[in-house]
């Protein structure tokens, strides 16, 4: 019989709860501003569910009706310069946040609301209803609210999709040494997907000031807790991280408060994160003004058990037992802000024909559709462009990737917002490739070792990007780890520019190699170019050279866009010309590079692939324009070398490495059919790798991957398909 | 007709897009304009149904004129009963082959009648008023490609007379052709002017009847020069390799930076001076010629230049100029060199001032002190504006030039 030890955790995990005392010792005003900001929004809220009950409403609407208590109760311990996100249900959280933010001396019960409140509610009401004069210019809606200035950083649609970009502002602050906080709120249903659960690690392995604020509110749609976990007491994931945690009764507004006031202090005083639970109801079903009952997945007896808790009913009571409220003082509190939201919605909404319809003229324009899809670019207007053939210094050969640890050391040393991270970026002797070698020794705080979770570190990275204080260096080791972080990376990253307005920033660098032809196998040999190139917010750079390589990195870094520098094992070994002591030009984004001139074909390729290339043209006596792409992202492609190419040619080759089914080739392909049809003497022919993805063993890899016979046999296809085969 | 670019007066409908009762989005090419030095998309400013077309493709349209009339949401076809379109120059295309027959599918998907041709040979043989039908085809599935198109170009041209073939497709990127004779009874064959051949015509006509030209002759010695490029060159490493013409740009560029004045333009009302140095490159192409334009050219190193010029002369050559790339320029150089031309006058290319005709660099006998020696000699000539620079003022200019080819360090400080 073994003996066995019981253990403890390693943080705490408590309960908390009010007493008569709390009530009878919390300041009035406190308490008058909880009611007035939970009466708002409620009032609010039932507004948005009336305009949905009319039709008025395009998408969602979901309330938050009966869990004010969580977020106007945490709401109230931050301050001015804290900062919140949430997810899809989260009208109440961005309201709390806002009305925290323009009222920072509270709210009085029975004062008139300032045009601040009534501004606040006009745009977050104008946003839900997807107008231009809303946060987001109508772009977000209801599901991504976001207000930087007043700390509200956007929320998001993606269940549990923002806490990592919490965890990233919470590490800006952290670095800044500001003492701010981030809540970041989520549902009962976002405590089990893996965005959650790896940033809490991270953020605690780290020590950020993020609280995880669970609102439980007992079902995921229809989906119960209970079905979803066997430990429905959601505040006990904290111990698994080391992440103290409290379990508070949301419907006790005063009892959020303090779980919340401790919390801060302990998120500011440097000890890291933070939980807390609050147990809440939405008197709703998910969206629209029905209750869950009417879909039968709860009874009416619960929901008005639950009703008679109500946190605003709550919040009256214990002020009336204080005589700090009446009743006609708060029907009257609840009848201004009724006729503030009646007259909000009344600037918003007309009769048209005996019909309710938005105002017309406060829709967006429809060519407001892809602005700010990405940025303009002006931030490297006055950046100093040099190409290798009109380079002043020395030219040398120098080993690729001991240029890319070159010329990050050299940024770092010069730019201090720089901070990279990535899985063993800071160990063995510069990453597994060498590739950050020597920028742990020189900057040991600002290289970050990261845990084996790429969707939460790169969505934290995305976090410090839109924060704007610092800028992230992301490493994925293997490309094809995209597809693990794939939330953050395509539905955050990529989109979060466009999505909340087209104005914000995402300044953020994401360097990753690929590795055909070491024997990875399956799961570590794709060339992500053709993925990435679908998500139209990301640029794409893919340098063939180590002088290009130098020029395009920092035209990255400078960039206010996601930018991914595709990096190849092939070439990190490779030499290749170098600048010799000048690491601090730049080579502009959306230019390709002619390397060599000819009639017979325009050949289209990009990184690891040019040498080849070029080698099997000399080889073949062919006469091609070859043309390396260098940026390849949709916006990035470089027409005006390639159309007039095309131009002399007549003949399309675009060569690339990768099995067919994420190739690149195809939407370029696309393009160039339909802008250059009639230049064209046969169809864009294409090299690329074989339909499977690359496996282990090494005759089949080879297979696999296009290689110097691939090559050789598309320029002899496109030679013959023009009626000039070559000679065998 | 849509003013495409400034001063355009009229424009050559290359082809439509679209077709009459095709939707048009706000903002899509509905047509290709040729215009006086390129042919350029033309976006429709709004929505609607293109309801006529009025001017067919080849027909040549000045400005402000209608093209085609877009239907607004809502407006009738029948709101366009009685306008007619109007077709380009010439004999009409009579379409003559028959309809296909689809009802025949053979083997691999391909229709037997239809004719397979990649687009290019379609618009090649188009342009060359050719029937592709006969053609043997060398691409894939018996596909005709443009090599079969220039060969079949090749063999006919050897036949004394060529027959012209009906054409179901007309396509003016380039001048038709059409055989005829003439009242003499003398054969010849008359070709359509581009758009390009006329706005040449005009503008020089204009220039050589409204600018009252002197000329200027200066001999350079340019040994050092080209001892001086072979050193430069030898040390590139390949990064790049200088002609001769870029030393020739480049001084020309420090001459106008050293003697301003030449650097204006005469207008009625007043005289319009440039503060940059930009310098047109007369550049032939198969159409005719353009002048792209270096801008700054006093400002850039010798590569940068070199690299540029290229550049632009290539894309001159490919029809892919830019607007913005070709218009403007304060001083134009001109070089005939490299065809051994040992000097000559060019015509001012308005509404600059200055014109540089460069000719060939030629071993000649000097005389030096009492005795005649051999030099390397290159004859330029400045042609000028005697409304806008005096005798003195372009004689200091190029006297200028003369002393930086003549000394090319020069070049570097």
């Amino acid at each position: 019989m073994p003996k066995t030890r019981t253990l403890a955790p390693s943080s705490s995990w408590v309960e908390l709860s009010t007493k008569p005392a709390d009530w009878a010792d919390a300041p009035p005003a406190l308490l008058e501003t909880m009611l007035s900001s939970m009466v708002l929004i409620r009032t609010f809220e039932e507004k948005v569910l009336d305009l949905a009950g009319q039709g008025l409403v395009h998408g969602p609407a979901h309330s938050a009706i009966g869990q004010e208590g969580g977020a106007t109760g945490s709401a109230m311990a931050m301050r001015g310069s804290d900062q919140v996100n949430g997810s899809h249900r989260a009208h109440h959280q961005f309201l709390a946040k806002a009305y925290n933010f323009v009222a920072p001396d509270g709210l009085g019960h029975a004062q008139e609301f300032s045009p601040n409140i009534r501004s606040v509610s006009k745009r977050a009401l104008s946003e839900i209803l997807g107008l231009a004069q809303g946060y987001c210019k109508g772009r977000g809606g209801s599901m991504h609210l976001r207000w930087a200035e007043a700390g509200n950083l956007g929320t998001n649609a993606i269940v549990g999709g923002g806490v990592p970009m919490a965890a990233g502002a919470a590490w800006a602050h952290k670095r800044a040494g500001t003492g701010d906080v981030v809540f970041t709120y989520f549902g009962d249903g976002a405590v089990n997907i893996g965005s959650v659960l790896e940033t809490m690690n991270l953020a605690a392995a780290w020590k950020l000031p993020v609280c995880f604020f669970i609102e439980n509110n007992r079902y995921a749609v229809s989906t119960t807790v209970e079905e979803a976990t066997a430990e429905p007491r959601l505040s006990s994931r904290g111990l698994a991280f080391g992440i103290p945690a409290w379990k508070v009764d949301g419907m006790d507004p005063l009892a959020v408060y303090l779980a919340s006031v401790a919390a801060t202090e302990h998120m500011r005083s440097g000890a890291g994160p933070t939980i807390i639970e609050a147990d809440v109801y939405r008197f709703f079903h998910q969206n629209g003004p029905l209750p869950g009952s009417a879909f039968g997945y709860r009874t009416k007896e619960e929901e008005a058990h639950w009703r008679s808790r109500d946190p605003i009913d709550r919040v009256a009571t214990e002020m009336a037992a204080r005589q700090l409220i009446g009743d006609d003082a708060l029907v009257a509190l609840r009848t201004r802000a009724q006729a503030l939201m009646d007259n909000i919605s009344g600037e918003l909404i007309e009769e048209h024909e005996g019909k309710r319809r938005i105002v017309p003229a406060l829709w967006p324009s429809p060519d407001f559709r892809d602005f700010g899809i990405r940025g303009d670019l002006l931030e490297l207007a006055d950046a100093r462009m040099v190409e290798q053939d009109e380079f002043a210094g020395e030219i040398v050969e120098k080993r690729f990737v001991d240029v890319i640890a070159d010329v990050m050391d050299r940024r770092m040393a010069e730019d201090s917002r720089i901070v990279v991270m990535g899985e063993d970026v800071h160990r063995l002797k510069g990453g597994t490739n060498g590739a950050t070698r020597g920028l742990s020794t020189a900057y040991p705080d600002r290289v970050l070792g990261t845990p084996i979770a790429e969707n939460a570190f790169v969505g934290l990275a995305g976090g410090i990007a839109m924060d704007g204080r610092y800028l992230p260096v992301v490493e994925f080791m293997y490309p094809d780890f995209m597809w693990v972080a794939a939330d953050q990376v395509f539905n955050q990253i990529a989109k979060a520019r466009h999505m909340f307005g087209g104005d914000s920033e995402m300044p953020l660098v994401l360097r990753t190699k690929v590795a055909m032809g070491t024997g990875y196998g399956s799961q570590h040999s794709m060339d992500p170019a053709g993925v990435f190139a679908t998500s139209v917010g990301w640029r794409i750079v893919a340098p063939s050279t180590p002088f290009d390589y130098v020029g395009l990195m920092n035209s990255a870094l400078r960039c206010k866009d996601p930018v991914l520098v595709l990096e190849h094992v092939d070439l990190y070994s490779s030499k290749g010309p170098a600048p010799s002591g000048d690491l601090d030009y730049c080579i502009p984004l959306g230019k390709a590079k002619l390397l060599r001139q000819g009639t017979q074909m325009t050949v289209l390729t990009y990184l690891a692939m040019v040498r080849p290339v070029l080698e099997a043209i000399d080889r073949l006596g062919v006469e091609a324009d070859v043309i390396d792409l260098r940026s390849l992202d949709r916006a990035g492609i470089d027409w005006k070398t390639i159309g007039p190419s095309i131009g002399r040619t007549n003949n399309v080759l675009i060569v690339e490495q990768g099995s067919i089914g994420t190739s690149y080739g195809g939407w370029l392909a696309d393009e160039i059919q339909r802008r250059y049809f009639d230049l064209l003497d046969q169809p864009v022919q294409r090299v690329h790798g074989a339909e499977a993805s690359p496996s282990i063993s090494k005759v089949l890899e080879a297979a696999a991957c296009a290689g110097p016979a691939e090559i050789e046999a598309g320029l002899r296809r496109v030679m013959a398909d023009q009626g000039t085969p070559l000679d065998a | 007709m849509p003013a495409l670019s400034a001063g355009m007066e009229e424009g050559t409908i290359a082809r439509w897009l679209k077709a009459e009762g095709d939707t048009v989005e706000q903002g899509e090419i509905i047509a290709e304009v040729e215009t006086d030095k390129a042919v350029m998309e033309f976006e429709a400013a709004q929505a609607g149904v293109l309801g006529k077309i009025v001017a067919r493709e080849g027909a040549t349209v000045g400005v402000n004129e209608p093209i085609a009339f877009l239907l607004a949401v809502g407006e009738q076809q029948e709101s366009l009963i009685g306008i007619s379109a109007r077709a380009p120059p010439g004999p009409s295309p009579a379409v003559t082959s028959p309809a296909p027959d689809i009802s025949k599918p053979v083997a691999n998907g391909y229709h037997a009648d239809r004719v397979k041709a990649s687009p290019l040979a379609r618009r090649i043989a188009a342009r060359q008023g050719m029937a592709i039908a006969g053609l043997q085809g060398s691409g894939p599935n018996g596909r005709v490609v443009r090599i079969d198109v220039e060969r079949a170009k090749t063999s006919s041209q050897t036949e004394a007379v060529a027959t012209p073939v009906a054409r179901a497709h007309t396509f003016t990127m380039e001048p038709a052709v059409h055989a005829d004779e003439g009242p003499e009874g003398l054969p010849y064959r008359k070709v359509t002017h581009s758009q390009m051949r006329k706005t040449i015509a005009r503008r020089l006509s204009d220039a050589k009847r409204t600018i009252p030209h002197f000329y200027l002759e200066a001999h350079c010695e340019i040994d050092a020069l080209l001892d001086f490029r072979g050193a430069l060159n030898e040390q590139a490493n390949g990064r790049y390799k200088l002609s001769l013409n870029d030393f020739v740009i480049k001084a020309v560029a420090l001459a106008t930076q050293r003697v301003p004045e030449v650097n204006r333009s005469w207008t009625d009302e007043a005289m319009h001076v440039f503060d940059d140095v930009d310098i047109a490159i007369a550049v032939a192409t198969d159409g005719g010629l353009i002048t792209p334009v270096v801008r700054q050219a006093d400002r850039k190193s010798l590569s940068a230049l070199s690299t540029e010029i290229s550049s632009l002369a290539a894309r001159a050559r490919a029809g892919a100029l830019q607007p913005h790339e070709y218009q403007g320029g304060g001083i134009t150089v001109s070089n005939l060199g490299m065809y051994g031309v040992s000097g000559f006058s060019a015509i001012i290319n308005p509404p600059q001032s200055c014109i540089l005709a460069v000719g060939a660099a030629e071993r000649r006998p000097i005389v030096r002190g009492d005795a005649c020696v051999p030099a390397t000699v290159m004859t330029c000539t400045l042609s000028v504006d005697h409304r806008a620079i005096d005798g003195a003022v372009a004689a200091t200019y190029l006297a200028e030039f003369k002393l930086l080819v003549e000394q090319p360090l020069q070049l570097l400080a």
